[in-house]
This record gives structure tokens, C-alpha cells and sequence, in this order.
């Protein structure tokens, strides 16, 4: 296990080195000066004001994420259960979207943005739970149900923009998911946030690990499973707000990356909780590597500088695939 | 529900600015291009107002057709990637500033549609379960969305905003040119349409029973798919994908008259799709005027709640009819299958899972674990 958390780590680094040197407009060797000490002004600029934040923020974001969907798919039982389909991200993106349209918060004035999502959430979570029922019946009728609640949720969201044109072409990017022009601001935001939930998150995952076995079990071993699941649902969408605020909509990162963690760590979630947060980080990272690099190729080879690949999209098409593998291979299987 | 149709197309061709009152219609239509008034009506409302009528219709009809032909009542051009195969197929050239004559254009929205539909059925496998097509239909939308909305991001502002207003769907400044280039579409259409509808009453008894009846159930799901992408690609190429008419037009239809055939809800499930969306204009012209809204919003916002609640109290409805005669009816069912007539086509059965579904819909602790809309079995699309 301790190897397996090592491997993991050692990964993370790899990709955060990847991500650091990937960007446009500068050799993987200046960086390395700058990092040493050297290099000109704007080189430390871009380096110490741009891309480490931006790394931050992605490995806080992909951990923030990951953890949201474990403890989602092991409070409902639901391997399906994931942020984006349980109606938490949509929401969190339209309380966002509308609280900067009414200008109860602005951009200049994050954690505004990060409660109003998280209002969002919680009412995106509360409009499927009404919807679907308390959490009971197939998993993937739930998972279809998050999918109308979702979008109704774009429809609110697509309103409120039109309304509003002139936030129109800052939020289209974040709609979909970007690390583009992240600063400190936001990973000073993010990281306090993450910590507390993430914790919190941690705490639970006794309860969190009974309630996957069910809930007789759980009720056997003394353990009020409405209370637990009522404070992992709060937890599950304060983390989702806070990603959600800080990167935009990165699909399928919540619902994806628990499986692959229960896989490698096993399904105690005091073990695969932490694991589930370094390799939803490591996932989100390489993804954002991938995506600079991809942008930086594409714009050789069309020689334009108006493309980026924001990392959301890269996200989804990758998660739309394993998705489509997931159901493939459990289509009545509920763990 | 003509008189919703008539009161709603007489709002849409007189209110907004300038106003024409009702009774200057005829007038300011025969005038022609004399007074402002008879521009604004011939030139601009007459033509969105058939617009709507015919994308209304074509989106009903198709969400039938999907729906039947999947038995899945929630099989909507939206959860399968249809839709967004068709936006996708538009906005590409759009943004990429190609340059290509209108005529073009639906038949790029073909190419998405058949991309988007062909993908998801592919990897779910055509006879899987209903949830996993759809899950699959959702993961594929959810890709294309992404690469639309990677198209949006390298898009000019100004683009943006016509490029996000037509993803929603939206019929603001549509002409006679548009209108005229959907008619050939259309001949096409309607009579795959009428040809496909008996095969879709069949398909409904089950793959085995309509295999028996000398139905190829794969392909003829496939034909049914085909029909529905030529349906739905030339309105997306006009008016983007307007959400979820597909699906609120079909529940519609089957809730006003529960007991037809699919050939019977054909007709109906168009007209509603009409009445929808020419409903749903009229908010999205007046609202928040001058801005205005697409009607693809109002669908979604309205359409997902609306069909939601038709399918649930359809399902309870069809609970109740059966809860009225002797239980042992429906044992009996059970026992012996769906009896049909000589034409091939199953009487007013109920289906084997009917009896348990007098509990759908109410939720409550002590309540039985059924899922609360089992209408997303296979055998329940009655």
C-alpha cells in the first residue's frame, strides 16, 4: 500500500514537472534556470506568477474533485454517482454564473463565487433528490435522472448568460473547465477550503465505509446512516463548489477517478479517500499537461494563436470513454 | 389544444413591437410591404411562426420515433447525442470561418446527427438495457458538448453570442429563405415517416414477438434512427437543437389518449410538438425584451418538469386502470403473454410489470423499493 502511495506520488510529480515546462513560449531549460535562480524578469514572472499557481490550482481542483465522487458514490450506493450527474456541478455553475450576473460577486471578489456555488450545488442536489426519490431504486435511473436535472440547470444557466452578454466570453471557458489565467488569488482561496472539507472528508470515512456496505450493516454497528450520509452529501457538495469555483466544470474528473482509486487502494475509504484525492490531482494535471502541449502543437501546426484546449474538454472526452467502458462492464452491478 | 394554438399564433403574430392588434392581421398581411406593420408581420413573424410550427413538428415526431423505437421513454434526441451531433456539424464550418452555401449545411447536420446517434448505439449495443443506451447517449453528448464548446472558446465575441444563442436553439431572425430550404427535407421526411410508423407498433411487443411477426427488430431500429436523424438535422441546421420538444411532444400525446398505437400518436405527438414550441416562442420573444431569450431555454426549463410529471402520473394513471379489474387479470396476463389480433399488433394488454407499478410515485419511508419512475423499463412504455 505505502508503495502504491508512493508510485502515486512519484507520478504527481512527474506530471507537475510536465505541466510547469508544457506551456507556450518558453524551453523546458529556461524553466529549469528560472527555478534555479536564474533567468530575465519576465521569465520569473511567467514562471512564479503564472505556471505554479496554475499547477496548484489544477492538483487542488483534480483532489477536491475526486474526493467529492468517492464520498458521493459511497453515501448513495451508486457507482454512477459522480458531481456532474447527480446535479452538483451544473447547480454549483449556475449559482455561480448567476450571482456574478445580479453582481453579488464579482470575479474580483472570489469567495462570493465559491459560496453562491455552493448554494448551487446544494440545490442542483436537492432538485435530483426530489426528483429520483431518496437515493433508492437502480443506480443508473438515478444517473439518467442527474441528467435532466442537469439540464434544466444548463437551461437556467444559458438564460441567465444571454441575459447577461458581457459575461458571456469569460464564462464559455469555464463552462466547459480551464486552468487558463489561474493566479494566486485562486489557489489562496482554494487551498483553505480544500483542506477543511478534505478533512472533514477524512473523518467520515469510517461512517462513509459502513454505508457502502449498506445500510442494515451500518444500522447493526451502531451507526445512524441518514445523520452520516446528511454530513458527506454537505461535504460531497462544498468540495464540488470549491473546484467548481476555482477551475469551472471539469467533467467527469468526480465520477470517473473514485473507480480507479477503489481499484488500486481497495474500498477502505480511510485509505482510498487520500489515494482518490492524489490521483484525481495527478489525472487533472496530466490532463492540463496534455492540453497545453496539445495547444502549443495545434497552433504550429495551424499556425494560429487563437487555439487553447481548455482542460475540460480533454476531461470529458476522456471520461465520456472510460464511462462508456464502466457501463459496459457493470450494467447491473451496483459495487 | 387548437384553441391553445390558435391564441398563441395569433400572440405571436401581433404582439411585441411594433404591436398589431388581432384584427389588423389579415389586413396588414394583405398589404404586403406597404405599411411597417404588413413588413414586420409577412416578412418576419409569418415566416417564424411557421418555423415553429414545422421544427415543432419534426422534433415531436422524431422524439416518437425514438422513443418507440428503443422502447425507452426517455430516448430523446438529447440523451442519445443526435442533437448534439447536429450542433456540431453546424457550428464547426461557422467557426472555422469555411465559408459554404446554405444548402450544405443540413446535410453537414446529417453527417453530427448519424455520428452522434450511430456512436451511441453502437457502443451500448442495440438491444441493451434502456439505462445503459442512455448513460452511453449522455457520455457521447457530453463529448460533443465539449468539443463544441472547445469551438466556442476559439470563437470572436461577436460570434459567441450567435453561436451560443443557436445552441440552445433559437429562432430570432429567421426569413422565408429559411423556412423554404427545410421543404425538400420534409418531402423526404414524411413519407419515411408514415412508412416506419406500423413497423414501430410492432417493435413495441418485444425483439422476440416482433422477430416472430417478421420484423427484423435491429434493423428495423436502425431505419427508425435514420428517420429520426433526417428529421431532426435540417430544423438543427435551421434553428439549433431546441431541447427537449423530443421529449415533452411524445408524453404529451400518449397522455391525452393512453390507449392508441404508436401509429395513432404519430399525427399528435407532431401536433404537440408544434403547439410546444410555438408556445415556448412567444415568452422567448417578450420576456426580457429587448434581449431575447432562446426558445430552447424555455423548452429545457419547462419540457424536462413537464414530461417528467406526464410520465410519472401516466404510469400511475395506467396503475389505476389496472387496479380497478380482478388482480388475477393480470396474473393471467402474466401466464399467458400479450394476446394480439390478427393484424399483428397487441390489444390493450397490460404488460407482465404493470401490477407493481400501482406504488410508483409514492415516495415515502416504509414505502416498497421500487424505483419511483419505472417507467424506464423495457415493458412499460405504454
Amino acid at each position: 500500500m505505502t508503495r502504491r502511495f508512493t508510485a502515486l506520488a512519484a507520478l504527481a510529480v512527474i506530471c507537475a514537472a510536465a505541466e510547469v515546462v508544457a506551456g507556450r513560449g518558453m524551453s523546458p531549460g529556461v524553466v529549469w534556470d528560472v527555478l534555479n535562480g536564474g533567468g530575465d524578469a519576465t521569465e520569473r514572472h511567467i514562471v512564479f506568477q503564472l505556471r505554479l499557481p496554475r499547477l496548484l490550482v489544477a492538483l487542488g481542483a483534480g483532489a477536491c474533485l475526486a474526493v467529492a465522487g468517492l464520498v458521493l458514490q459511497s453515501a448513495l450506493r451508486n457507482p454512477l454517482a459522480g458531481p456532474e450527474v447527480t446535479g452538483v456541478t451544473p447547480g454549483a455553475v449556475l449559482g455561480a454564473v448567476t450571482a456574478t450576473a445580479l453582481g453579488l460577486a464579482g470575479w474580483d471578489s472570489p469567495l462570493a463565487v465559491v459560496l453562491a456555488a455552493c448554494a448551487g450545488g446544494c440545490a442542483g442536489a436537492a432538485l435530483l433528490w426530489l426528483l429520483a426519490g431518496r437515493g433508492r431504486g437502480d443506480p443508473a435511473q438515478t444517473a439518467v435522472h442527474g441528467v435532466l436535472v442537469s439540464s434544466v440547470l444548463g437551461g437556467l444557466t444559458a438564460m441567465v448568460l444571454l441575459v447577461e452578454p458581457g459575461e458571456l466570453g469569460s464564462v464559455v471557458q469555464w463552462l466547459v473547465g480551464t486552468t487558463e489565467g489561474r493566479v494566486w488569488e485562486h489557489w489562496h482561496l482554494l487551498w483553505p477550503w480544500a483542506l477543511l472539507w478534505g478533512t472533514a472528508a477524512w473523518l467520515l470515512a469510517g461512517p462513509l465505509t459502513l454505508l457502502r456496505c449498506g445500510d442494515d450493516i451500518a444500522l447493526a454497528a451502531g451507526l445512524s446512516a441518514r445523520r452520516a450520509r446528511t454530513l458527506a452529501l454537505i461535504c460531497a457538495v462544498a468540495l464540488t463548489a470549491g473546484a467548481v469555483a476555482a477551475v469551472g466544470a471539469l467533467g467527469f474528473i468526480g465520477l470517473l477517478v473514485p473507480h480507479l482509486a477503489v481499484a488500486v487502494f481497495g474500498a477502505d475509504l480511510r485509505r482510498s479517500l487520500p489515494g482518490a484525492a492524489l490521483t484525481g490531482a495527478v489525472v487533472v494535471c496530466g490532463a492540463d499537461a496534455t492540453a497545453q502541449l496539445s495547444s502549443r502543437l495545434l497552433a504550429t501546426a495551424l499556425d494560429s494563436g487563437r487555439l487553447t484546449v481548455p482542460v475540460g474538454a480533454l476531461t470529458a472526452c476522456l471520461g465520456a470513454a472510460l464511462l462508456l467502458l464502466v457501463v459496459r462492464r457493470t450494467p447491473s452491478r451496483t459495487f | 389544444m387548437v384553441v391553445l394554438l390558435a391564441v398563441f399564433s395569433v400572440c405571436a403574430l401581433s404582439l411585441g413591437t411594433p404591436y398589431v392588434p388581432p384584427y389588423r392581421l389579415v389586413a396588414a398581411v394583405l398589404e404586403g410591404d406597404t405599411t411597417l406593420a404588413g413588413i414586420v408581420v409577412s416578412e418576419l413573424r409569418v415566416p417564424r411562426l411557421l418555423l415553429a410550427l414545422v421544427a415543432g413538428a419534426c422534433l415531436g415526431a422524431a422524439g416518437l420515433v425514438l422513443q418507440e423505437a428503443l422502447r425507452n421513454p426517455l430516448a430523446v434526441p438529447e440523451m442519445l447525442g443526435v442533437s448534439s451531433g447536429a450542433a456540431l456539424g453546424v457550428a464547426a464550418p461557422l467557426v472555422l470561418a469555411f465559408s459554404l452555401p446554405a444548402a450544405v449545411q443540413p446535410l453537414l447536420a446529417i453527417g453530427g446527427a448519424a455520428l452522434g446517434g450511430g456512436l451511441t448505439l453502437l457502443v451500448a449495443g442495440i438491444g441493451r438495457s434502456p439505462s445503459a443506451v442512455l448513460l452511453t447517449g449522455a457520455a457521447v453528448a457530453a463529448a460533443l458538448q465539449a468539443a463544441l464548446l472547445v469551438l466556442m472558446v476559439m470563437a470572436d465575441q461577436l460570434d459567441l453570442q450567435l453561436i451560443y444563442r443557436y445552441l440552445l436553439g433559437s429562432l430570432s431572425a429567421r426569413t422565408w429563405d429559411d423556412v423554404t430550404g427545410l421543404w425538400p427535407w420534409l418531402l423526404v421526411a414524411v413519407p419515411a415517416l408514415v412508412l416506419c410508423a406500423p413497423v414501430l407498433s410492432v417493435l413495441r411487443l418485444g425483439d422476440e414477438d416482433a422477430e416472430a411477426l417478421g420484423v427484423r427488430a435491429q434493423r428495423a431500429r436502425l431505419a427508425a434512427l435514420a428517420v429520426a436523424v433526417v428529421l431532426i438535422a435540417p430544423v438543427t441546421a435551421v434553428c439549433g437543437p431546441v431541447a427537449w420538444v423530443g421529449f415533452l411532444a411524445p408524453h404529451l400525446s400518449r397522455w391525452f389518449d393512453p390507449a392508441a398505437g404508436a401509429v395513432r400518436w404519430l399525427p399528435w405527438s407532431a401536433a404537440w410538438g408544434a403547439v410546444v414550441v410555438v408556445v415556448a416562442d412567444v415568452p422567448a420573444r417578450l420576456v426580457l425584451a429587448p434581449v431575447e431569450t432562446p426558445a430552447g431555454a424555455w423548452t429545457a426549463l419547462l419540457g424536462v418538469p413537464a414530461g417528467v410529471a406526464l410520465m410519472r402520473s401516466g404510469g400511475r394513471r395506467r396503475a389505476a386502470a389496472w387496479r380497478t379489474p380482478a388482480a388475477s387479470a393480470g396474473v393471467r396476463e402474466q401466464l399467458s403473454g400479450p394476446r394480439r389480433t390478427a393484424s399483428g399488433v397487441a390489444d390493450e394488454v397490460p404488460p407482465a410489470g404493470a401490477p407493481h407499478h400501482a406504488h410508483r410515485g409514492e415516495p415515502g419511508p416504509g414505502g416498497p423499493t421500487s424505483p419511483p419512475l419505472g417507467t424506464i423499463r423495457t415493458e412499460d412504455v405504454r
